[in-house]
């Protein structure tokens, strides 16, 4: 992957620079520590959107990092028998057909794509492969980083480091449109990918097997339909998938009725299954399967209406869920016991994340808010204002360390960036110390007036034992406010990923952004990042002050306070 | 026949779910009268509205020979649909439609016309009709003072310019305040004028949404140039800041997206597509840091990609059902439906349904 930089860039750079353009979006923008640039583009041709299984699909977006192969290991995973006849015995030809690997000409991840022109249509699953065994295919068994994203039937696969603006392999599925995914880079074995389908349907399935196919459809999959055997239940669309951490194979999906699921991929996904209705939908109730042998292994009702995002601790041990109902939720996931959780100021929560230390949480909502919770106070501890529009993805950036840290580990200074469908891509600077009291009053920013006595409250506004926590009202809440804010994208975001050299942003048609990092790019120019703050001053993108900077004053005054 | 079976349809759809006392009556079309449907369609659905309309009805029992008025049309049209022996089905507002016509010549002709002109013209004829009413009332000396409202406090507009007018059901509804405060740059001194309101017209910018709109709305701006302020202080033009705030939310917001704007060089008027997203629910901070909390209840929706053709249906949020009014179908949407009519992206999509009228109303509870 080290090889990228330097034979990326120009050629790419300049062709997505002359697409953007006309759209009237710059290619780069800067932060205190230098410039971030648009490195590559990637999406799919809509030429291959030729199914839609009714309902507009939102691109979503997930970072796979495959490890190397282990040597000796058959590229078959060794996931326990099925009847589920998904499975295909060509699947295991796949694993031993594979040719030396020849010199990567493309940069990349180092594969061979000679991949065959004779692609098949047609077939059933994992039957394409059959008559292929001694084709020439990519072997995909080295490590590599790639982008998987979804749009209307299909599923596609990009490699995150090669210059190429379309996907490495395309999959179709034939009956609903996959709509969120899951990647598990722990996986020791069997499946690492999980698809959450429109039909409320689950895929698990292994990546690399996904790539070194050459066919359009899933190979090697296990299906999944949480015991509904009617299957046509229009209110349980999946909406979030998620591998639990530190729990081998254990894997939790979310769907638009308010329900949550847990399931072993070490078990048969074809079960019957019941669970126990529902009586009142507002009420938490989690049930569990009665044998041993059944997939799914519980379900978690959750919340009326749809649960729109959920997130794990980094270490496994907490589950968060928004939803339609405004409220953040966060679970002991072990214990299955409701931690705490409270309400956005209006309107649905759409996306949350962890920060990597597990003490904050992030969430983004219908209220063009984004909320920073924090796990040890259990409450809200500040706003983000600079959104226009709906807050669509929230997400850490764990690369990131304060430019001038002093190493005191004092203040612990976090990083984290929010997209919206104000296609808009801001990134925060969240400095603790200066989040324990307000940092302004809301009103202060009036021009004329100033209402309102110092919100000493604050401090024992939350309820002490208040498990779900009512909307706080907005001059009580700390506001925080983006150091940067830039229009990214032409269409409304639907999320963004923090990669090691990158920030990846998606938005809802399926086009992806790679937002190099300053310093990765061999012309970005390296400069002390206070003066980087004054020479952007004037440029059109809106640098505001770094937040750690001392004092309230040097944070953007929003435009108004009576209604936000 | 047909509609009798999109009728039996929806009932099929609700079947024991079907709200107790509710009737779902799709409207007949008069040629072009689409903005009218879809706009009663919206206030029918205004449950304090319609409630409070019926019982003026009810009280005031027009004694025959009473002049035939929009108010009591409307009223008219209500009980028709409130007190009809089937669940679902057709009315054809006739009544009700003529008499906007012979009321105001500019919805007589059978062109496309504004949904939210013809509801800023219904209320505002409701208003008149009924202040005469109570003036004519008080006049009479045996009557005491007409219906006073517990409206809260009913604070004396500043200034002392306007005294409190006639509270009707009109206002009760869907009467805000806003005050319209300017700051003198030069002396500092702050002018501030209440405003009444019974909608807010909003600016639209492409990928927005509504919070972000009405934040515009009352954001500050600064006086300058051209557009310069008298200050009665300095007694000269100064330049200065001016900003709206919510004074007094009303119970029932009606947020109007202005889709229609005026493009100089086109010498026309031109629709905006742009995509804004609205939430299910919203608050609103007034001047006095106390929020209010609405709930979306109806959306009316202009379908067409220009301003002067196209067609009007309404979205309507009824016992936690939503439902889509299209002149006399009816059919029952997914909440998630709503998400279609937010606009779009591009200038040129092939959707061209998009959210107009918004209706929220107030959940009493402040936060």
């Amino acid at each position: 992957m080290a090889t990228n930089s330097s034979a990326s860039g120009a050629g790419a750079g300049a062709g997505a620079g002359g697409v953007t353009a006309a759209a009237g979006l710059k290619t780069c923008f800067k932060t205190p520590e230098g410039r971030y640039k648009l490195q590559y583009e990637k999406t799919h041709s809509a030429a291959v959107l030729h199914y839609n299984h009714g309902g507009k699909t939102v691109s979503q977006l997930t970072i796979a990092y495959l490890k190397e192969k282990p040597a000796g290991q058959s590229s078959m995973p060794s996931t326990p028998s099925s009847s589920s006849g998904m499975r295909s015995a060509a699947a295991r030809l796949l694993g031993s057909g594979n040719g030396n690997r020849t010199l990567s000409f493309v940069g990349g991840n180092g594969v061979n794509r000679a991949v065959s022109g004779s692609s098949r249509v047609g077939g059933g699953l994992g039957t394409s492969t059959g008559l292929g065994g001694s084709q020439a295919v990519a072997n995909y068994d080295s490590k590599g980083t790639y982008i998987i994203f979804n749009a209307a039937d299909t599923l596609f696969i990009s490699d995150l480091n090669s210059q190429d603006k379309d996907p490495l392999k395309s999959i179709h599925f034939s009956n609903s449109n996959p709509l969120c995914h899951a990647f598990d880079p722990e996986a020791k074995e069997g499946h690492d990918l999980i698809v959450g389908m429109g039909s409320g349907d689950v895929y698990s399935m292994s990546l690399r097997q996904q790539l070194q196919d050459p066919g359009r459809k899933p190979v090697a999959a296990e299906h999944y339909n949480k015991g509904d055997k009617d299957g046509t239940s229009t209110g349980s669309r999946c909406t979030y998938v998620a591998w639990v951490p530190e729990r081998e194979g254990i894997f939790v999906v979310s769907h638009s009725d308010g329900n949550l699921f847990v399931y072993d991929k070490c078990k048969d996904g074809n079960t019957e299954c019941t669970f126990p209705a529902i009586k009142d939908p507002v009420q938490l109730m989690i049930s569990h399967a009665k044998s041993s042998k059944s997939n799914p292994i519980a379900r978690w009702h959750i919340c009326q209406g749809s649960i729109n995002a959920i997130s794990f601790s980094p270490d496994g041990a907490y589950l968060a869920t928004v939803g339609r109902d405004g409220y953040l939720r966060v679970f002991d996931f072990s214990k299955e016991q409701l931690i705490f959780g409270g309400k956005s100021y209006y309107g649905a929560l759409l996306c949350c994340t962890w920060s990597p230390d597990g003490k904050y949480l992030l969430t983004g909502g219908e209220d063009d808010l984004v909320q920073v919770w924090s796990m040890d106070d259990r409450k809200i501890v500040a706003w983000g204002e600079g959104h226009n529009s709906w807050v669509s993805g929230v997400a850490f950036d764990s690369y990131w360390s304060p430019p001038n840290s002093d190493g005191t580990g004092e203040n612990t200074v976090y990083r984290f960036g929010s997209v919206g469908q104000d296609t808009q891509l801001l990134l925060w600077d969240l400095a603790m110390d200066e989040i324990v009291v307000p940092l302004r009053h809301p009103s202060s920013g009036s021009p004329t007036f100033s209402s309102g006595s110092p919100s000493g409250h604050w401090d024992n506004a939350c309820p002490p034992t208040g498990v779900l926590q009512p909307s706080p009202r907005m001059r009580d809440v700390p506001k925080l406010s983006p150091l940067v804010a830039h229009r990214v994208h032409v269409d409304p975001l639907s999320g963004l990923v923090f990669a090691n050299e990158s920030i990846i942003t998606i938005c809802r048609e399926g086009l992806n952004k790679i937002w190099v990092r300053p310093g990765q790019n061999e012309n970005n120019q390296q400069s002390d990042s206070s003066e980087l703050v004054l020479g952007n001053a004037v440029s059109k993108d809106r640098v505001i002050t770094s937040s750690n900077k001392a004092g309230g004053s040097s944070f953007k005054q929003p435009p108004s306070v009576l209604l936000t | 026949m047909v509609m009798g079976a999109s009728g039996s349809k929806l009932e099929k759809a609700l079947g024991d779910q079907f709200p107790e006392g509710e009737r779902y009556f799709g409207l007949e079309n008069f040629g072009n009268t689409c903005y009218c449907n879809s706009v009663l369609q919206a206030l029918y659905f205004c449950i304090p509205f319609r409630d409070q309309l019926l019982e003026y009805y009810a009280n005031n029992k027009t004694p025959g020979d009473a002049e035939e008025n929009l108010l009591i049309c409307l009223a008219d049209l209500f009980m028709q649909v409130s007190q009809s022996k089937k669940k679902t089905g057709v009315i054809a507002p006739k009544r009700f439609v003529q008499r906007v016509k012979k009321q105001n010549e500019l919805f007589r002709s059978y062109m496309h016309q504004d949904a939210h002109e013809f509801l800023n013209f219904l209320l505002n004829e409701l208003v008149d009709i009924l202040e005469k009413e109570s003036s004519a009332e008080k006049d009479s000396p045996q009557s005491s003072s007409p219906e006073k409202v517990p409206n809260g406090p009913v604070q004396p507009l500043a200034n002392g310019v306007r005294k409190e007018p006639p509270v009707t059901l009109v206002h009760k509804n869907f009467q805000g305040i806003l005050t319209n405060e300017t700051r003198c740059l030069r002396c500092e001194t702050v002018t501030a004028r209440d405003e009444t309101f019974l909608d807010l017209s909003v600016d639209i910018e492409q990928n927005s949404s509504i919070t972000s709109c009405l934040k515009n709305f009352c954001s500050t701006e600064t006086l300058n140039a051209e557009d310069k302020f008298f200050c009665d202080k300095c007694c000269s033009l100064q330049e200065a800041q001016k900003r709206m705030k919510i004074k007094k939310a009303p119970h029932i917001l009606v947020i109007h997206l202005k889709r229609f704007k005026y493009i100089e060089q086109l010498g026309r008027y031109k629709k905006l597509s742009y995509r804004v997203v609205f939430p299910m629910e919203l608050k609103l901070s007034t001047s006095d840091d106390v929020d209010t909390e609405y709930s979306l209840f109806a959306v009316v929706v202009h379908v067409g990609s220009g301003p002067n053709h196209g067609h009007y249906v309404s979205l309507v949020k009824s016992h936690n059902h939503w439902l889509f009014f299209d002149d006399e179908n009816v059919e029952m949407v997914e909440e998630s439906t709503l998400q279609t009519f937010f606009g779009s992206s591009h200038e040129y999509s092939g959707n061209t349904d998009h959210g107009y009228i918004l209706f929220y109303e107030g959940l009493g509870g402040k936060s």
